[in-house]
């Protein structure tokens, strides 16, 4: 079942003439992971914000086309510093503090806040002051916060910039598992060489149109890699001067090699 | 009893009561008196010099950082004051003025903004009007925190806020236009977090841990009011009918 659908989808910023979206159609269903790569301006932050319905409802702007939303969404942002809400004593409250703007109960408010505490491994933290965290412990705590609220939509704009090797490591499982759980997700990320293991579905963006929507294969095609969207592993390949096709991962290139 | 313990509303009504009284009351023994009450209270253990004090001050007591704080924000209104006016109504107006100051200044380092939330909430107010309050109150100990930042970052480019008054407005400009840049390109992330995070108009948000309102502070804070209204009476009313 479609959790969101785009439909030939524009959006123009306040006070600009060309379009940040152009004709974006695109669906995302319920259980799937759906990545957005692109090179820096393409787009993918601002579908995001139209997913979320917050463009052109909070940011203004113009928005062509139709967008259905099945499911609540919750979007987590690039910068922690600036989600969170400043009007908690505990890691606790501010996981809370979504849920408790939706007026549930206050024992649904703590099943909720305990499991994506569990999530995301901040059990430990729970009574820490979020002022006193890290970057990636804070972008953790607002990705609790999100996944807290139970949205069916889960939006997420550059997740693992804040966080470690392992921090990203945890998040990508998470992913997979709220998939499982039957959520829809849209990423946008540049860490390519996540991709293959977390996205059912790529979309590649360019210049706010889509330019092409394939499985994480893409990201081993030759124009991909010539536009600097190709993993690690593909790059190298092609770098090497190796013949096509480009291996998309370490274990694919172990596979051509033998 | 220390001011971070009283509840929000007590807090609000003490720091909005003196500066009335501080206005109502006549000049200049009124401005004095609730001056001393107002700088007393930014000596209570309650009040936090981390959400105030300009500057470090390795070995002072919290307290003392606070009113220190009040009466170095208060210093440049008497300044001007002494400037425009004569001696007495300099007095007259700068203790109604200190009063006024120094009760913000407590007020901003003993409330907490999530607390104050909380009450607003569990009395019924709109939890987006609630936030707007305290994050309006908060914004100064987040505006120092960033300007902090901004002018250690300045340091390291070779930019020193120290030295004679030229070289201090220099730093000054250096650090106003990031800091008032970064404040408004934050309000937008901000909005959009928020939103996503369910802070809407209309919402009817669960009060978590609402801070305990005893009697007698209902009571205390309807006696403020009642004084505040009965110095206005005798101010401005009685004196008709005499």
């Amino acid at each position: 079942m479609r959790s969101l659908t785009l439909d030939h989808a524009s959006f123009w910023y306040p006070a600009t003439e060309s379009p940040a979206l152009r004709d974006v159609s695109l669906e995302v269903g319920q259980g799937e992971v759906v990545a957005l790569v692109g090179a820096l301006g393409a787009g993918a932050s601002t579908l995001l914000l139209v997913a979320a319905d917050l463009a052109p409802r909070v940011t203004g702007g113009r928005l062509a086309g139709a967008v259905a939303r099945r499911d609540r969404s919750g979007i987590v942002l690039p910068t922690p510093w600036t989600q969170a809400s400043g009007m908690a004593f505990t890691v606790w409250d501010e996981v809370a503090f979504g849920p408790a703007n939706l007026g549930w109960p206050t024992h649904e408010i703590a099943r909720q806040v305990d499991r994506a505490l569990e999530q995301l491994e901040l059990v430990p933290l729970a009574s820490r002051d979020p002022a006193t965290l890290s970057g990636g412990e804070l972008q953790r705590v607002i990705i609790a916060a999100i996944l807290a609220m139970d949205p069916g939509l889960v939006l997420f704009d550059e997740p693992a910039a804040e966080l470690d090797a392992e921090g990203a490591h945890t998040l990508w499982r998470l992913i997979r598992l709220l998939a499982r759980e039957g959520k829809a997700v849209l990423l946008a990320t540049s860490a390519l060489d996540a991709i293959p293991d977390v996205a059912d579905r790529v979309v590649w963006l360019e210049d706010g149109a889509v330019r092409a929507v394939g499985t994480p294969d893409l990201l081993a095609d030759v124009a991909a890699c010539d536009a600097g969207l190709g993993t690690s592993v593909a790059t190298v390949w092609r770098a090497g001067g190796l013949p096509e096709p480009y291996p998309l991962t370490v274990a694919h290139a172990v596979q051509r090699w033998r | 009893m220390t001011g971070g313990r009283l509840h929000p509303f007590t807090l609000l009504a003490i720091a909005g009561a003196l500066p009335a009284l501080a206005w109502i009351l006549p000049a200049p023994a009124g401005g004095a008196w609730t001056l001393v009450v107002a700088l007393a209270l930014t000596l209570t253990p309650g009040a936090s010099p981390g959400f105030t004090h300009i500057g470090s001050s390795p070995g002072w007591r919290p307290g003392l950082v606070v009113l220190r704080t009040a009466l170095l924000t208060a210093a440049p209104f008497w300044l001007f004051l002494l400037l425009l006016h004569d001696v007495p109504t300099t007095i007259a107006t700068g203790l109604r003025i200190t009063t006024m100051v120094a009760s913000f200044v407590w007020l901003v380092a003993t409330l907490e903004p999530a607390r104050l939330v909380e009450a607003m909430v569990a009395a019924g107010w709109s939890a987006s009007v609630a936030y707007l309050l305290a994050a309006t109150i908060s914004a100064v100990p987040v505006l120092k925190a960033r300007a902090q930042r901004i002018v250690e970052a300045q340091r390291c480019r070779g930019l020193s806020p120290r030295g004679g008054i030229a070289a201090r407005l220099r730093a000054l400009r250096a650090l106003a236009l990031p800091l008032v840049l970064s404040a408004l390109h934050e309000v937008d992330e901000r909005a959009l977090a928020l939103e996503t995070r369910g802070l809407v108009p209309g919402i009817r948000r669960t009060p978590l841990a609402p801070p305990p309102d005893p009697a007698v502070e209902q009571a205390a804070r309807w006696a403020l009011l009642l004084v505040c209204l009965a110095a206005l009476v005798r101010r401005f009313i009685v004196p008709r009918f005499v």
